[in-house]
């Protein structure tokens, strides 16, 4: 049996012959991608250009700008001079933000009783960029009017230390952008890579005819499928073993759990991926059928794997279906061990409940490729 | 170029999709079914982040703060921990995604305006609900203690009604509440309305991949003719999508659509052009399916989704990426129904990019055209 499901095998990668671009990309297209999403994600917010009319010019007024623009989150723009030309660079999307300081600023922040005034517009057509202009602006008004309060006050400021805490961040002391994105990426990319390839197995054969040439030699359906499996999984996890290296190497994120702990649980959840992506692609009449299947399920997954936005905050019926989408535990898992350092004990909830599902999804995925090929 | 030609490779493209059924329905509804989910799995207003508070103080003051700051919808209380080890483990376990700890001198120091005796620790790994956590715990607190504040200095004579004295005004402009659907669905069309290049760039492929290449070009259709005539059926299929996807974000998401439609058509139409472009160019080079979709994936999927600006800005992009994004269709496209849903501006601001679209289009054709020749050759 071992030699059968061998000489298959072989014949998997006996095709990646003929085209050298196909492994190359098998092989580097994950690392790749994780490179290139990480370097252009893994990054703060900053440079969003900002319009400031200064209608007060007084040093007052210039200190505010230059507080707003030692935030680091703005890039000046020319200073505007009317409402109309500022809104006329909104509406071409120049502009993130403009800030308008009216006349008499400086008169009403010197007065006892005064109250100035300080206009913010943001551009709403980019909500991303708009709230962290807020974000920031709203800092440098709040740091500016607790100074003025002490002032008025007649407290020197080490008797009124503000209001300030101390805010200390776990597992990413110095707030890395890329320790929040790319475990999460590297995640994801082993669970297209697995799906995709797994996907193309055998609508490829069914569409050259050839499916029905594999299924009159002396194989059986359970040896296919492990021939078919081999070459999916081997590629697999030598990608992620390369991307894994992306993430520690190229974007110095450190990996503070057991390595052996998690190449066995990327094993189990390649596995989990493998069922699906082959049950689609022996549903599939076609290779654009399974990619486009591949895409749908995909992106079904993404949707509940907190990636993006964090599943506690989705609604009620969303989050109970969370736990039902393998990639939701593999990502809390992977996250864990790179970042938290945990260990079995702390992820057994996902452990177990990718077992459960990846046994649930094997069961039924080898049930139905076997009764389609036979 | 023949009209005829052309009609007979559209019309075997049609063909052949038509006869497989599974895969017309797929390439008709994917853009617009992918368009909702990521709207869904973007577009979520953080609330309800889970949070322990460590309370060392144990006075009635610090049982007030701790009520006040979990009072809305943003914060939930986990927890009451009862030392940093369970604090330490929740975090560890994903339990909660912030603690509060409240020193022993918390009510005293605040009397005495020594500040805040208040630590508070965030869950690093998740950017979105720690960062959240923390400015509303900070605008919590800076209430709470500012209210304390006023009323020591109003009970010693002092007249202060608040501790901000900034009238700070923000208002936005064509998404008053900032609400995040409103921009990302626009911002999205330019991602869903690619999936076409990867048909394109497959269809490409499978003509090489079942030697059915050389059977094409041994008849009279020329090169260009075969190669529009594979993206046209497909551009239909897009635009399918594209007069859907506005009726349900103006339905459904409550984006609002100020601009003109036939501006939005016309642009639309264009950018497929240049998008499917793209996938021309990659079944041209690409001998087998799988192959052409690993590099769709690389080329198209994911630049146009993290360097047009959709996500991420692309001001904070690197000098590298920023270029790089200029040369992306989805940029364009970005700007362009972000312009006509939102903005409601009209062809006058909009035509650099309908220009540079039509400009990319035309070098991916030609791109695509010129290898055809060589490889064949």
């Amino acid at each position: 049996m071992i030699r059968r499901i061998l000489s298959l095998v072989n014949k998997e990668f006996l095709h990646l012959k003929n085209d050298w671009w196909l492994p190359a990309f098998m092989l580097f297209g994950g690392a790749l991608e994780l490179l290139m999403i990480g370097w252009a994600t893994s990054r703060p917010i900053t440079n969003l250009p900002l319009m400031i009319w200064d209608m007060d010019k007084t040093p007052a007024s210039r200190n505010l700008v230059i507080s707003i623009e030692n935030t680091g989150t703005f890039e000046l723009m020319e200073p505007a001079t009317s409402l109309e030309f500022i809104r006329d660079q909104m509406d071409r999307g120049n502009i993130n933000a403009a800030v308008i300081i009216p006349n008499g600023f400086a008169g009403e922040l010197n007065n006892p009783a005064g109250k100035p005034i300080l206009q913010v517009i943001l551009n709403g057509a980019e909500s991303i960029p708009a709230r962290e202009a807020q974000r920031a602006i709203e800092g440098v008004v709040w740091d500016l009017g607790q100074k003025i309060t002490i002032q008025k006050l007649g407290v020197s400021a080490e008797q009124f230390a503000g209001f300030n805490f101390s805010l200390r961040v776990w597992f990413n002391e110095a707030l890395n952008e890329a320790y929040f994105t790319t475990p999460a990426e590297l995640a994801l990319m082993l669970e297209f890579t697995i799906l995709l390839f797994a996907a193309l197995t055998f609508s490829r054969e069914r569409e050259f005819g050839t499916l029905e040439q594999l299924l009159v030699m002396p194989f059986t359906s359970l040896e296919i499928i492990i021939g078919k499996s081999i070459p999916v999984i081997l590629v697999g996890l030598f990608d992620f073993s390369l991307m894994l290296g992306v993430v520690h190497f190229a974007f110095h994120v450190p990996i503070r759990g057991s390595i052996l702990l998690m190449f066995s649980l990327a094993f189990m959840y390649t596995l989990v991926e493998l069922g699906k992506g082959m049950a689609i692609s022996v549903f599939s009449r076609s290779q654009h059928q399974s990619f486009l299947l591949v895409l749908l399920v995909g992106m079904i997954d993404f949707m509940f794997t907190g990636y993006a936005a964090p599943v506690e905050s989705m609604p009620q019926i969303i989050q109970t279906l969370a736990y039902l989408i393998p990639a939701h535990h593999w990502l809390a898992i992977l996250r864990g061990i790179i970042l938290k350092g945990a260990t079995i004990r702390e992820l057994l909830p996902n452990v177990l409940w990718l077992l459960v599902l990846g046994s649930i999804i094997g069961y039924f995925s080898l049930r139905y490729i076997r009764k389609a090929l036979d | 170029m023949s009209f005829r030609h052309l009609w007979a490779v559209i019309r075997k493209e049609i063909q052949h999709i038509l006869r497989d059924r599974g895969s017309l329905i797929l390439v008709l509804i994917t853009p617009t079914v992918v368009l909702l989910l990521m709207t869904y799995a973007l577009a979520v207003d953080i609330k309800h982040v889970p949070i322990a508070v460590l309370d060392y103080d144990q006075s009635p003051v610090s049982r007030q703060f701790i009520q006040k700051i979990t009072a809305g919808d943003d914060l939930d209380l986990y927890t009451s921990a009862g030392s940093m080890t369970e604090i330490e483990n929740l975090l560890l376990r994903g339990k909660i995604k912030a603690a509060i700890i409240l020193d022993p001198g918390f009510s005293a120091d605040l009397f005495s305006l020594q500040g805040l005796a208040l630590q508070v620790v965030i869950d690093g790994t998740e950017p979105e609900t720690g960062g959240f956590a923390v400015d509303h715990i900070g605008w919590r607190a800076e209430t709470f203690a500012n209210q304390i504040l006023s009323t020591q200095l109003q009970a010693s004579g002092l007249a202060v009604d608040t501790l901000q004295p900034i009238d700070l005004r923000i208002r936005a402009w064509y998404n008053p509440s900032l609400v995040p659907q409103v921009d990302l669905v626009p911002g999205l069309l330019s991602v869903v309305l690619g999936f076409p290049a990867f048909s394109v760039a497959l269809t490409l492929a499978r003509e090489h991949e079942h030697r059915t290449m050389e059977q094409l070009l041994a008849t009279p259709i020329k090169r260009i003719e075969l190669l529009l005539g594979k993206i046209i059926p497909y551009i239909l299929a897009g635009l399918m999508n594209v007069l859907i996807i506005p009726l349900f974000a103006m339905a459904w998401f409550d984006v609002p659509f100020n601009g003109s439609f036939l501006v939005f058509l016309f642009l639309s139409v264009i950018f497929l052009f240049a998008e499917l472009s793209m996938g021309m160019v990659i079944g041209v080079f690409m001998r087998s399916q799988s192959a052409a979709l690993a590099l769709s994936f690389l080329v198209v999927m994911f630049p146009g989704f993290f360097l047009t600006g959709i996500f991420f800005p692309i001001a904070s992009l690197p000098e590298l990426a920023r270029m790089e994004s200029l040369f992306l269709p989805g940029t364009q496209y970005a700007i362009i129904t972000r312009g006509v849903f939102l903005t409601g501006i009209g062809l006058d601001v909009l035509w650099p990019y309908a220009v540079m679209l039509l400009f990319l289009g035309l070098v991916f054709t030609g791109t695509a055209a010129l290898f055809f020749k060589k490889k064949l050759a």
